[in-house]
């Protein structure tokens, strides 16, 4: 079990609003957030940029309802990928995407989406959720990416502004579900003002209209985000860079026998 | 899916409601086991119909609730000092929670009155620990929560044994644990130093429990008939009608609606009557069993000279986040963390009892 | 669902195992300031309005009662039946405006038991 988090807060130009974005996710009861800078290959030349450093950006980050711990601020990078070329930018050893915690790709394609399960070292594929799917997702890749501890990722807050985004985004959900059946799913926002923003009991009750179970949706706002974080720390890490992993120790399990919930009995 | 959308959405979350009825007098009776089993409560309320002013005994026993005390930063590994477990946990009922951790996020720890430490963590810290425990109950397939409970009174754990300086090295060095814990201590007469002084180069603050009383003019009460918990048409109203009635009053919902009404179909069942006053006491802290037993007594002595009220209610909420309900029956947090019980107490000294948890408890003893 | 057995001397005991008739959801509002604050039969209207719009006519027509209403600080206590839960709370996480002004209904706390909302541990401050 993990702490709440919110894997997509879209990093804007606007400190301010993005302030008022972290409060509100701390307040809600998020422990953890990721700021998101999206590069669409579609638009201009991109280059890729060193993230922003939060303790830099927010020197006072707000505390957590509840706790007495301050928000956790991570960095994001989502790649728009819409022809095999921009993948290339991945296999390449750009230094800069190495300092993001967690690398996205949003594939447009089918054959895209292929490559990004099979092939692509990155922690999380989005799923569309604004319009109609332009592919059928099928098996193989997407149980290749849940074996590689690849996670996807679903958005809530267009569903919030728009109700005919709100069908793609059930309708896709679904059609995901049917496939990946409720594994290695991650809810996050996508949220640009806080009114768009959700508390974690709120998604993961929002999950069971995706089609996850109960236990599914609570994973898809704490223990799967956790898991994607891992999973890009590992990444990181992975070029020759020397890295200590805590040695799992053998610990002694004792198989209890949970205690059966007593019947209705009558004490004379 | 095992269980298609449709149906998943009609799920209701599992949750629980017993309710016992018996005589507070009867030497058999189970309710004073009930109360002290239940350790941890952060509000106890009760409600006397027909009450303008508490009597003096009465308001003597709130006042009698006592301080507790919340310690900041607090290593685990001194609730396992064996100066602690002789002066404290030894001697008396020495109970502590951590304060602000959230059981279904955080990794939690609870000292019972019997001397058992309780702590839940995640995989990661449980792993990083090295101390033996077991899979929570409530963690799905693949455990990601473990529960470790250590007896600090067992004849084994004496300061020089192998299994003590294990814990303490595990608490110590191998994965530190602090917190922020709310403490109490409650021993018939035996002197002995005291949290206080006991914590003083900790930052310990003594904390008193906030009262507040209230009168309700006009209260619509339900009619309740001791020996009858699930009621009677026309006659009593039944145990679960009285539980949802006591939410309505403490939330202040308006019990005087038509059932035809727009806004609410809410009402108060029937049969009914019209109190002219209701006296409504709220004490919120960290407050012990002991004290609550105390205060059940009392209230039980409220019906030793002739009142006009025919019942009055004790109801007691327990911490959403602790790591246990009844005794060391395990709790967790699904979507309330719900472990609460309410007393009806009779002008006879009937008793009805309701205990009530959430999804990820077991049944109250 | 209930369980009971023949009373020996006085003691009696019942479980009753998920048989609770109703949920109940305590929410607040969230509107941009300065926004108009809904009367509580508008925010009635609000919420049957949500339903409808996530859950067609047969949300709509789920019965959800409004037990309190604070108007200044947009608070309210709902009540709905039990196999109407999930249906209501989706509803109100996917709501977004108030007339045609952005909103959020924020559920503090969800409970089979009434009660149990009048003492939510996780928000009482008690240091």
């Amino acid at each position: 079990m993990a702490g709440f988090a919110d894997l997509n807060l879209p990093q804007g130009p606007d400190k301010k609003s993005l302030q008022s974005l972290l409060e509100t996710a701390a307040h809600l009861g998020y422990s953890t957030v990721a700021l998101n800078h999206v590069i669409d290959f579609k638009e201009k030349k991109q280059e890729i940029v060193k993230p922003v450093c939060p303790s830099e950006l927010f020197p006072s980050l707000p505390i957590v309802q509840g706790t007495s711990k301050r928000i956790k601020v991570l960095t994001r990078l989502t790649l728009v990928v819409s022809d095999p070329s921009h993948c290339n930018l991945l296999r390449s050893t750009s230094a800069n995407i190495r300092l993001y915690d967690i690398i996205a790709v949003f594939p447009k394609t089918e054959k895209l989406f292929h490559i990004a399960c099979t092939t692509l070292d990155v922690d999380l594929v989005c799923i569309n959720v604004t319009e109609k799917l332009p592919f059928y997702f099928r098996r193989p890749p997407v149980n290749m990416a849940i074996d590689r501890g690849i996670f996807f990722e679903l958005l809530y807050a267009p569903a919030i502004k728009d109700s005919t985004m709100r069908r793609y985004t059930i309708s896709n959900a679904i059609s995901l579900m049917q496939i990946c059946k409720g594994k290695n799913i991650v809810i996050s926002s996508a949220a640009e003002r806080p009114l768009e923003l959700r508390g974690p009991y709120d998604i993961a009750n929002l999950g069971l209209l995706f089609g996850l179970s109960e236990s599914e949706a609570k994973a898809a706002v704490s223990t799967n985000c956790r898991a994607t974080i891992l999973h890009g720390e590992t990444r990181k890490s992975a070029c020759g860079v020397v890295y200590t992993v805590k040695k799992p120790r053998k610990v002694e399990e004792e198989e209890t026998t949970l205690p059966a919930c007593k019947k209705a009995k009558t004490q004379a | 899916m095992s269980v298609p959308s449709l149906q998943r959405l009609r799920q209701v979350p599992r949750h629980l409601l017993v309710c016992e009825k018996g005589h507070a007098r009867d030497a058999r009776s189970r309710h004073a086991a009930h109360v002290r089993d239940h350790a941890y409560n952060c509000r106890v309320s009760f409600l006397i119909p027909e009450c303008g002013m508490l009597p003096e005994v009465l308001k003597s026993t709130i006042a009698d609730v006592g301080d507790y005390y919340l310690v900041r930063n607090l290593s685990v590994h001194e609730l396992v000092a064996h100066e602690f477990i002789d002066a404290f946990v030894k001697k008396g009922s020495c109970y502590a929670l951590t304060y602000n951790t959230k059981i279904d996020q955080d990794n939690t720890a609870a000292l019972l009155p019997t001397g058992k430490l309780i702590l839940s963590v995640d995989k990661d810290t449980y792993e990083e620990l090295g101390l033996q425990g077991r899979p929570s109950q409530y963690s799905g397939k693949k455990a990601m929560r473990y529960i470790v409970t250590i007896d600090l009174t067992d004849s084994t754990f004496h300061p020089d044994s192998k299994k003590r300086n294990r814990v303490l090295w595990a608490l110590k060095e191998k994965k530190p644990l602090e917190f922020d814990f709310l403490l109490a201590w409650y021993n018939t007469g035996a002197e002995g130093s005291t949290l206080m002084s006991y914590f003083s180069k900790k930052q310990i603050q003594a904390l008193k429990p906030k009262i507040t009383f209230s009168t309700l003019r006009d209260l619509q009460c339900p009619v309740l008939q001791s020996n009858e918990l699930q009621g009677k048409p026309e006659e009593s109203c039944s145990t679960e009608e009285l539980f949802e009635w006591l939410g309505a009053v403490w939330n202040q919902v308006s019990l005087d609606n038509k059932s035809s009404s727009f806004l609410s179909t809410y009402c108060c069942p029937q049969p009914n009557m019209m109190v002219e006053k209701a006296f409504l006491c709220t004490i919120t802290g960290f407050i012990i069993p002991e004290k609550i037993i105390q205060l059940l007594e009392q209230l039980c002595c409220y019906f030793g000279e002739p009142k006009l009220a025919y019942w009055l209610t004790l109801t007691v909420h327990g911490f959403a986040d602790s790591p246990v309900s009844w005794r060391e029956s395990e709790h967790g947090f699904h979507k309330g963390g719900e472990n609460l019980y309410n007393f009806v107490i009779f002008r006879n000294l009937d008793y009805w009892l309701q205990l009530a948890v959430g999804t990820y408890d077991d049944c109250p003893p | 669902m209930a369980r009971a057995e023949a009373a020996a001397a006085t003691f009696e005991r019942r479980v009753l195992r998920g048989a609770a008739e109703h949920q109940y959801l305590r929410v607040r509002l969230e509107l941009p300031d300065g926004g108009a604050r809904p009367s509580v039969a508008q925010l009635k209207q609000l919420v049957v309005s949500a339903l409808r719009e996530l859950h067609g006519e047969v949300g709509a027509a789920l019965p959800v009662d409004i037990l309190t209403y604070d108007a200044k600080t947009l608070s309210a206590i709902l009540r709905v039946i039990s196999s109407g839960l999930v249906k209501l709370w989706s509803a109100l996480t996917l709501l977004g405006s108030y007339q045609n002004r952005r909103c959020a209904f924020r559920v503090l706390q969800t409970s089979p038991f009434l009660l149990a909302l009048a003492g939510n541990s996780r928000e009482l401050v008690l240091d």
